[in-house]
């Protein structure tokens, strides 16, 4: 029925999740508005601006342009789910030590896209890291920073080499 | 290499080095609040019913439906702020929160509603009938400038917002007197300010006679002064908290929307918190966008190819709302005399009003156009003279004042420090420019060329009121320290200057100070983010509040060793008799002693900026003399362009290096990235992509994939050069840092598409489609000499 | 922001046609990376909406020498851009593939779902067009399978019938010395393309041009296969000039759209440039084959 609540059981950042959703929900709105979970950002919701990047089962993915209904079953991990409590992910680090954060608007999308990226390929070429995010646009920081510091961070998760 | 790594410049514990930024860490981990992340109880969403016309008369409004609509708490319509209108200043003041008699632009808002939530509240907006009797209007300045026109607004004959005539020297002696005279037309586009955040704000009423808004402004002492005019409140009463800001670039989150007085009078209405998040199509649609502009330049030169005279003319596309037309066309008049010796300039400009949302200022504000428009120029006078392009700006620069000496340009302008001779020589030597010898490169149907241009920016500007901008520290009785500020960090680093400034003033770390973001009930006024202006001025308050506690905390520690105050030092979190550094103490203990012991001191200090209200006398807009800055910065840039001569399509390579004299970087990563950001992201981005397209009134391209906004593949990696000259007027020496690099970006890449293909393209953006008819027109125009 | 619809999420394909033949005006929703645009701005709102993208069974890249490619319709993008079978066999499909939207859009959007959009920008179709693809179709009553080239009717129109819905796409194995090469005009990665020409070229064991197929894309309401160029090739000894030859008549026959991005006559001159381009590669890799 129309209006009825669906049932939805997911993991988020690691704990799982018995919930009751509106269908036309979206992924974004049901970390943001439900869940609270509001450093996800909401630049456009067009699917533009990847600023709403979380990671479905480690891949990067646009929570604007999902339905919560089908992120049914799978793992979640936003921005808030990144740090192992108080340590900082090395790409988190790496972005502040590199001054790469400005108005930190993006910061959240970025961490998620490269996140996805450095899982999949430890040791990605600089036009990789590029096209990791390139569905990631940043209003005043040029890329230049964000795209070294997760060289930098690369190279520290590789332990160095 | 994998990265840059940053210098260190000066003898100073924390500044002149890469300073992490003390907002950082909550950024990164997704716990810093956006005005859209705060949430209340009981809260209601907001939402603005627009006008689906450019022009119109508002006949009536009927909200009937709309408040019978189950949910719906509120429906406000412009009547109800009882004929307030706003503006930039007084005589300015010609807009109303929502409209009442008449719309003067597509979407405008006319009334808003407050509903339990979001989709509520966009249905009960549909439910609003609103008449209107469509009016004809005008969607260029061409048609705006005919006589008969329809007007704007019907007490501004001819659709004039602003026009300023300047002349210095004599330009027409000069001109006669020139060996070339060129004159050439330029064309700037409308472009989005692409703030990624769209702006959104939350108010509530803690009782009838005190109101709150927490929202997305970078110059939050504007709604301060503009809720309590409108609202009829002390100032006393109104309280606006700033939360973390995603970027502004001027404009819109410097000023009010329909949305922000909309929140605030639900939220009166209601009882009840009310929040506002405008959409990003709203944004495209309806915030305030850079001035489209057409200029025209005409410049003498001796044959040697030194300036002689400028006369430049400007038109603007006001839009439909003054708002700050007056200083953007006072800024792309007022520093042409700069970066170059210029002995003779005759300014005259025109902004009209037209059915266009409204221009404002945007990142480079009014220097851009200008800038643009001349460096292109003189590139195209190098190469008539026979001149490379780097030697003319050589010969023309401003050399760099001698210490305690001023550079006073021909309309007042002056000028203590000046790095642009040395940003030119920097960037040339980084980029090889004499191996290359202009030449370019052909590979298949990539063109590659290069392209230099300088430029400069004013900082620390000064406008003719509330220039008073102040800091608070407060040291609390276990060391720790808090710093009220009224300046706001909009993105571009400046809460961790100011807590910069003031831990090394202290002689304490940065992880000591605790900043407190803007809440007007409790921080000292300062104008906000615009004019490049809050390291400069906030930072000179800030090193004086600094200075304040240091002394009463000085004087303790004297009265503890037996010394006199100058005889004591702070470094290091460390106390010590200078003479003798034995005898020390820590700063907590002294901190702690100042407080505890008989009589309990309270340790506050408080400074302000005397920058911001003095020097050599304030800018006069109808004349177009004095110092809109308090001091300026310089760039020089070089780029390399790809050009596809078979498509048009035209890159900015990774060989491209931009110097810039920022005076002194008190925060090395910082001016790097505000460098980068305004040189790339800004600059070449408004050289070569982006641009509003609209069709009366409609912005045809808005949203964030058919606006085209440059991305990680198209960035390149800009090495930035850092050039120091240690500036009297600002605080250790500082300039603004990124204005000046969103300047010479779209000269540099104009100049290094000509160098690659032989055409020169005066009209930014350079889009695909113009530059392949451009170069299309030129092989033509081959073909048909040979014929002949 | 999106309108109610009801929802069911079908773990099989039998299942999933089951509801399709239930409710007729259902919508399917696969990745739903171009129709949840459609449904925000609710140019489109759906009662019913049936989402096939957990039907695992129809994520799937199988390669057989004799058969060909077989891609189930919910593989994602990012999975054929990365398949080691694809780069191997079909190099256009996955570079085609990196030039699609974002990582974040190929991850999550399915092939599938690209195609029954049937916008005539799209890139897949006008590839798999040039690659003699067919579709094959579910319904309760059976399956069908159908040439690529017939399942665009109009823009953002497909031939799929009430009940009826995508499963799988089918690429022959080329013939020998076939080359197959995609190109757009983008101003950034991952443009929609303003342009975009697939060509695929067959040479005969003389070098002649034995068969060609030429299809551009946003350039007409379906992705258009430029008739004219591709007769201009077949059974000539291919060289610059013949290519040259062949962009010109693509470009009179394509009827592209005007937008922000272009203009018609603009569009025109790219599909000239962009034909060439595409087919001096897909040239070169016949030659190479």
């Amino acid at each position: 029925m129309k209006g009825e609540l669906k049932e939805l059981s997911l993991t988020i950042n690691g704990k799982p999740y018995e919930l009751k959703v509106k269908a036309m929900t979206l992924l974004v709105e049901l970390l943001r508005n439900e869940l609270k979970l509001t450093g996800t950002k909401v630049g456009c919701l067009d699917s533009a601006c990847g600023a709403c990047t979380v990671n479905i089962d480690g891949k990067a993915v646009r929570s604007c342009s999902v339905l919560a209904l089908q992120a049914n079953g799978r793992k979640v991990t936003t921005i808030e789910g990144v740090s192992d409590s108080d340590k900082l992910h090395p790409i988190q680090q790496a972005m502040i030590d590199h001054g790469a954060i400005e108005c930190g608007f993006c910061t959240p999308g970025m961490v998620m896209s490269a996140k996805a990226l450095l899982a999949e390929n430890p040791n990605p070429t600089r036009d990789e890291i590029r096209e990791a995010i390139q569905g990631n646009l940043c209003a005043d920081e040029g890329y230049v920073k964000y795209i070294e510091a997760i060289e930098i961070a690369a190279k520290e998760m590789r332990g160095g080499k | 290499m994998a990265e840059t790594k940053s210098e260190v410049f000066g003898n100073f514990s924390i500044l002149g080095k890469a300073i992490p930024r003390v907002d950082a860490r909550a950024k990164v981990t997704g716990e810093a609040k956006y005005a859209a992340d705060y949430e209340f109880a009981d809260m209601l969403w907001g939402q603005i019913k627009r006008s689906p016309y450019p022009h119109a008369r508002i006949l009536n409004i009927d909200t009937s439906k709309a408040e019978r609509l189950p949910g719906v708490k509120a429906v406000t319509t412009g009547k109800d702020f009882g004929g307030f209108k706003w503006g930039w200043s007084g005589p300015t003041r010609d807009e109303e929160p929502l409209a009442v008699e008449k719309v003067r632009y597509l979407y405008e808002g006319v009334a808003a509603v407050a509903a339990v939530d979001e989709d509520t509240a966009n249905e009960a907006c549909d439910l609003i009938e609103v008449e209107y009797e469509p009016l004809p209007g005008v969607f260029d300045v061409l048609e705006a400038m005919k006589p008969g026109a329809p007007l704007v607004h019907e007490n501004r004959p001819g659709n004039i917002c602003v026009e300023y005539h300047w002349n210095f020297g004599d330009v027409d002696k000069a001109f006669a007197e020139s060996y070339l005279v060129r004159e050439d037309t330029f064309q700037t586009p409308r472009m989005a300010k692409g703030y990624l955040e769209p702006p959104a704000v939350v108010s509530y009423w803690p009782d009838s006679n005190h109101v709150v808004y927490i929202g997305a402004k970078g110059s939050p002492y504007f709604p301060y002064r503009l809720l309590s005019r409108c609202f009829n409140l002390p100032l006393s009463n109104v309280r606006i908290i700033t939360p973390i800001i995603g970027s502004d670039f001027g404009g819109t989150k410097n000023d009010m929307t329909p949305a922000d007085y909309s929140a605030v009078m639900l939220a009166k209405k209601t009882g009840r918190p009310v929040k506002i998040v405008t959409s990003q199509y709203d944004v495209l649609t309806t915030d305030l966008r850079r001035h489209p502009m057409w200029l025209t330049v005409k410049t003498g030169v001796t044959k040697d190819g030194i300036l002689k005279a400028t006369y430049l003319k400007a038109v603007a596309d006001g839009g439909a709302y003054t708002r700050m037309s007056p200083l953007t066309m006072m800024l792309t008049g007022c520093l042409t005399t700069l970066p170059y010796k210029l002995p003779n300039y005759k300014y005259d400009c025109y902004n009209y009003f037209t059915n266009n949302p409204s221009s404002a200022a945007m990142r480079g504000h009014g220097l851009y156009h200008s800038r643009f428009a001349a460096d292109v120029q003189l590139d195209m006078i190098a190469e008539e003279l026979g001149l490379d392009p780097v030697e003319i700006r050589m010969k023309n620069a401003i050399e760099n004042p001698e210490p305690g000496k001023v550079y006073t340009a021909v309309n007042d302008v002056h000028v203590a420090t000046c790095g642009v001779q040395e940003c030119i020589e920097k960037v040339a030597e980084a980029v090889n420019w004499k191996a290359r010898k202009g030449k370019k490169k052909v590979e298949g149907s990539k063109a590659y060329g290069m392209g230099f241009a300088a430029a400069t920016y004013n900082s620390g500007t000064k406008l003719s009121a509330h220039n008073a901008c102040a800091a608070i520290i407060r040291v609390c009785e276990d060391g720790s320290v808090n710093y009220l500020t009224g300046a706001t960090d909009v993105g571009q680093g400046s809460d961790t200057i100011m807590c910069a400034i003031a831990a090394e003033v202290l002689g304490i770390g940065l992880e000591d100070i605790d900043l407190k973001r803007v809440d007007t009930a409790f921080t000292p006024v300062d104008p906000g983010s615009y004019g490049s202006r809050v390291t400069v001025l906030a930072g000179q308050a800030a090193r004086n509040a600094a200075l304040d506690v240091k002394q009463q905390l000085l004087e303790v520690a004297a009265q503890q060793f037996g010394v006199k105050p100058e005889d004591v030092e702070i470094k290091n979190k460390q106390v010590f008799v200078k003479s003798n550094p034995t005898r020390n103490m820590s700063w907590e203990r002294l901190v702690r002693t100042a407080c505890y012991d008989t009589p309990g001191k309270v340790i506050i200090g408080r400074g302000y900026s005397t920058q911001g209200i003095s020097l050599l006398g304030l800018a006069d807009f109808s004349k177009g003399v004095g110092d809109i800055g308090t001091n300026y910065s310089f760039t020089a840039e070089a780029n390399e362009v790809e050009v596809d001569t078979e498509t048009g399509v035209v890159k900015c390579t990774d060989n491209s290096v931009i110097a810039h004299d920022c005076g002194f970087p008190l925060n090395t990563q910082a001016v790097e990235s505000q460098v980068q950001g305004g040189a790339y992201h800004q600059g070449i981005a408004a050289a070569i992509y982006e641009e509003f397209k609209m069709d009366s009134g409609q912005t045809l391209n808005a949203n964030l994939i058919d606006y085209k906004r440059p991305r990680a593949y198209e960035a390149p990696m800009t090495q930035v050069i850092h050039v120091l000259t240690n500036d009297p007027y600002g605080p250790f020496g500082a300039k603004e840092a990124s204005e000046g690099s969103c300047c010479s970006a779209p000269p540099a890449i104009v100049n290094a598409i000509y160098n690659a293909t032989g055409v020169w393209i005066k009209d930014l953006p350079t889009q695909p489609e113009k530059v392949f008819w451009a170069l299309k027109a030129k092989k033509e125009e081959k073909k048909g000499r040979k014929k002949k | 922001m999106i309108a109610d619809f009801e929802y069911f999420a079908p773990k099989t394909v039998k299942e999933a046609l089951s509801l399709l033949s239930q409710y007729k005006e259902a919508k399917i929703i696969a990745g739903g990376q171009s129709l949840l645009v459609v449904l925000k701005q609710r140019l489109f709102s759906p009662e019913y909406l049936i989402d096939i993208k957990g039907i695992s069974a129809l994520d799937y890249i199988n390669y057989e020498e004799g058969k060909g490619l077989r891609i189930g319709a919910l593989t994602p993008h990012r999975t054929i851009e990365k398949s080691p079978v694809i780069q191997k066999y079909f190099p256009v499909l996955s570079e085609m593939e990196n030039n699609i939207a974002t990582i974040q859009t190929r991850n999550w959007g399915t092939i599938g779902g690209n195609i029954c959009h049937g916008d005539p920008a799209g890139d897949p179709a006008p590839v798999f067009i040039a690659l003699k693809a067919k579709l094959k179709l579910a319904s309760l009553g059976g399956e069908r399978v159908i040439d690529m080239q017939e399942f665009s009717k109009d823009y953002l129109e497909v031939a799929l019938d009430p009940g009826e819905m995508l499963s799988e796409i089918q690429i022959p194995k080329p013939a020998p010395h076939t080359g197959t090469a995609h190109d757009k005009l983008m101003v950034m990665k991952g443009d929609m393309g303003i342009i975009g020409a697939a060509v695929s070229i067959v040479l005969d064991s003389k070098g002649k041009c034995e068969d060609a197929r030429i299809v551009l894309s946003n350039a007409a309401s379906v992705p258009l296969r430029a008739g004219k160029a591709e007769k201009k090739l077949i059974g000539k000894v291919l060289n610059d000039a013949l290519l040259a030859e062949a962009g010109e008549l693509a470009s009179a026959e394509a009827d592209p759209p005007a937008d922000v991005h272009g203009s018609a006559e603009y569009r025109r001159e790219m599909v000239k440039v962009f034909v060439r381009r595409a087919a001096a590669k897909a040239l070169e890799r016949a030659r190479a084959a």
